[in-house]
């Protein structure tokens, strides 16, 4: 009996040392962006001439993302020697398909932050390739495909560049034109040098254009102020909530101030849009009439609505007129307007770095940009020339007002964070969570904040 | 009033059976049943009638039961924006294959963990078991890698064949069944001179037709859902399975995303598994007859 007892522990003993040692080897280890396997050997040297080079360009597997297998038979044309193949992913799957890649010694040679990482998580696990020298042998100039100085300089870090420019999206406000007819009310500006168009002013408006009532087919709001991400917001009312080396150190705070008096005064002024002035809906009530993304916009029970200027894309098919505006003042006499300026990236791990700088370069060439337009189904350029095209795209909506809308936000704009902030992906889903309740009325501002505050500097600090 | 059914077959050899009475009870069982039986539909219900709304009225509010008019072109729309015909054939394909390859690969291993005591058996098991205990995360980058030095990648290969290799689940449910098979029939194969082999066979596998049948519905239904891994290792479009395809609704292109046409696409990958429940069920039943007459 004690023998069988004696072997039975050390069975077990046995087992749950051999399951740690399992589990051990799971966790730890190296990151994707450590593994360079063997096929980083030959990154340097470019394909010798006349053999075919093929070349990967990673994207989101959806129509304004894989337009881009139709330009491959011109380019191909262009460049015998080059062959470009499309890889696509999901938008949630995304990053944990490029990591994997990367891993497996597969890397794509050009993709963009598509997923829910940005730029600077790229850059900071050390996943992509600093373009300087490919551009001093070609002799790359971004005037000569008319890309804005301004917007190179964003993902240019410590004089490295890192990556090209391709769209820009802006943030501006989109209104509902049969509501303000109904309300008798002018229609908002888009000239951005309009000193009438004030936040308060907005909020006026929305208080003539909000009728609650228990029929919810007969409710409807003035104004859903989506500016950017959660913890950029401050910033739209001239409160920096992050140290200034963040611009140009890669992406890594050395200081955050979420928990100041300044930047909870301006959570406060944006939630007393819900609960105070109530021109705004709340989350729920957003959610329940317009599902899961919550855009009640496009259920025509919102007077404006400010967002990325990727909502002009399905407006074409909103049940009534759409107008633009410019993002009204806030106190930020520098920032109104959010800018998404999706840049192309060469991967650390690319086998053929020159042949993707030739599809790169092809990709913002001013005809290729203006051709993109149409195949995107509306993806706003990056090409000074090209964008003139984009103004004109939209059905109902004036090309005057979406260039002056363009033109303003370039002007009084500032990158999203999501692109320019390191572990931005778990700061985001930090703010989300964390400030829920504020969402729902349950908790106030000075409640949440402070743990929000300490929670993203352990954030920052994590590699 | 309500129809109950009337009171089951009376068997006339049993003096101990006694009439089975209509009473409250029984009533207010069977509305229940009903009611909750109701709710549970509701879902599939709905999904059934926002396949057949036209677009413009996904969007009114509130929402309508019954859609205003029939759009039945919608499931003809779904074949033109998506390549849904091919799409269902390679889901189909991977999830058959699937489930040979597990049944035949855990059946065996189940079996030998249940009919032999040797050294070392437990300790087997249980470092068996332990795998379950890797999340997928873990072992994704090192078996990519491994798929990507056999030049697998962009084939069913990758989502097939590690099917065939067990799985850990599947053998430990299969095992508890094997176990609970009687010694004395192995005993009789034996002294007719079959082999282990044909005894699994011709033994063991006949009498596991409920195990067998849960084990196919599992392996069929996780093969048919899965997202990561077909996304991992397909590129060409014409590879992609169903869940790849039906995600490219949720995504930019669309503002509004399409449910009429993402619910006709759930109504019709619904039906495979339908099927095989329907089939498997039928096994089920048979199995507990079967296990009543012993």
């Amino acid at each position: 009996m004690k023998r069988k007892r004696i072997k039975k522990t050390f069975t077990l003993l046995l087992a749950s040392t051999t399951l740690l040692a399992l589990m051990l080897s799971g966790c730890g280890g190296k990151s994707a962006g450590d593994v360079a396997p063997a096929g980083e050997g030959d990154t340097g040297k470019s394909a010798s001439s006349g053999d075919a080079v093929t070349i990967t360009h990673y994207t989101i597997d959806s129509e304004d993302r894989t337009f881009i297998e139709k330009l491959i038979p011109d380019f191909e044309a262009k460049h015998p020697n080059i062959k470009v193949k499309v890889e696509k992913a999901p938008y949630e799957q995304f990053d944990s398909k490029l990591q994997t890649m990367i891993a497996g010694g597969k890397s794509p040679d050009v993709t963009s932050h598509y997923g829910y990482g940005g730029f600077a998580e790229y850059y900071n696990k050390d996943m992509l390739l600093d373009l300087n020298d490919i551009i001093k042998e070609d002799g790359f100039k971004a005037s000569d495909y008319n890309i804005p100085d301004d917007l190179m300089k964003i993902y240019t870090i410590k004089d490295q560049v890192y990556g090209i420019p391709v769209n820009m999206y802006v943030t501006l406000m989109l209104y509902n034109k049969d509501m303000f007819d109904a309300a008798n009310l002018p229609y908002p500006p888009s000239d951005y040098e309009d000193k009438s168009w004030t936040f308060d002013k907005m909020v006026e408006d929305a208080k003539k254009l909000t009728h609650v009532s228990d029929d919810i087919a007969k409710t409807q709001y003035g104004v859903d102020f989506t500016w950017s991400e959660r913890d950029m917001r401050p910033l739209y009312f001239g409160v920096e909530p992050y140290s200034q080396d963040t611009w140009t150190n890669g992406g890594v705070p050395s200081e955050t101030h979420f928990d100041s008096p300044e930047v909870m005064a301006t959570y406060n002024k944006l939630y007393d849009l819900i609960f105070k002035d109530k021109v705004s809906p709340t989350t729920e009530w957003s959610k329940s009439v317009a599902g899961q993304n919550g855009d009640a916009f496009v259920t025509g029970k919102l007077g404006m609505s400010i967002g990325g200027s990727w909502n002009l894309a399905g407006s074409n098919d909103f049940p009534f007129k759409v107008g633009v505006a410019a993002v009204p003042a806030g106190g930020n006499d520098k920032v109104r307007s959010v800018l998404f300026v999706d840049p192309l990236f060469i991967l650390k791990g690319s086998k053929h770095p020159k042949e993707a700088f030739e599809w790169i370069k092809y990709l913002v060439s001013d005809e290729v940009q203006e051709k993109s337009i149409e195949l995107s189904g509306g993806n706003p350029p990056v090409n000074t020339k090209a964008a003139e095209a984009y103004y004109k795209h939209f059905d109902g909506i004036d090309p005057a007002d979406v260039k002056k809308v363009y033109e303003g936000a370039v002007k009084y704009g500032f990158e999203s964070y999501n692109h320019l902030i390191t572990n931005y992906s778990q700061i985001n889903d930090m703010f989300i969570n964390e400030m829920q309740p504020l969402d729902t009325g349950h908790k106030t501002v000075e409640e949440v904040m402070p743990t929000v505050q300490k929670k993203v500097m352990e954030i920052i600090k994590r590699k | 009033m309500s129809t109950i059914p009337a009171a089951g077959p009376q068997a006339p050899s049993s003096p101990i059976r006694s009439r089975r009475k209509i009473d409250g009870v029984r009533i207010a069982s069977f509305i229940a049943l009903i009611v909750t039986t109701f709710l549970m539909l509701l879902p599939l219900f709905f999904m059934v009638s926002t396949s057949l709304k036209s677009k413009k009225e996904l969007l009114k509010f509130p929402p309508s039961f019954l859609p205003e008019s029939w759009q039945w072109s919608n499931y003809k729309e779904i074949f033109e924006t998506l390549n849904f015909g091919q799409m269902y054939m390679n889901s189909l394909i991977i999830g058959v294959l699937t489930v040979v390859g597990t049944l035949l690969s855990s059946a065996l291993a189940a079996y030998g963990f249940a009919r032999y005591r040797g050294k070392g058996n437990n300790l087997w098991f249980m470092l068996m078991l332990s795998t379950m205990m890797l999340p997928y995360p873990a072992i994704m980058i090192p078996q990519f890698i491994l798929f990507s030095k056999l030049n697998w990648l962009d084939t069913f290969l990758p989502l097939v064949v590690p099917a065939f290799f067990g799985s850990a689940y599947n053998i430990f449910l299969l095992r508890q069944f094997f176990s609970t098979l009687p010694e004395e029939l192995f005993d009789a194969g034996r002294i007719d001179g079959c082999s282990e082999l044909r005894m699994w066979r011709q033994i063991a596998l006949p009498l596991s037709g409920p195990a067998l049948a849960t084990v196919a519905i599992f392996a069929f239904i996780y093969s048919w859902n899965d997202l990561l891994t077909p996304v991992l290792y397909l590129s060409s479009s014409d590879k992609f399975t169903l869940p790849v395809g039906m995600s490219s609704f949720t995504s930019s292109r669309f503002r509004i995303p399409p449910w009429h046409l993402l619910m006709v696409a759930s109504v019709l990958a619904m039906l495979p598994i339908v099927t095989l429940f329907a089939i498997a069920q039928k096994r089920f039943v048979e199995g507990i007859v079967l296990t009543g007459i012993k």
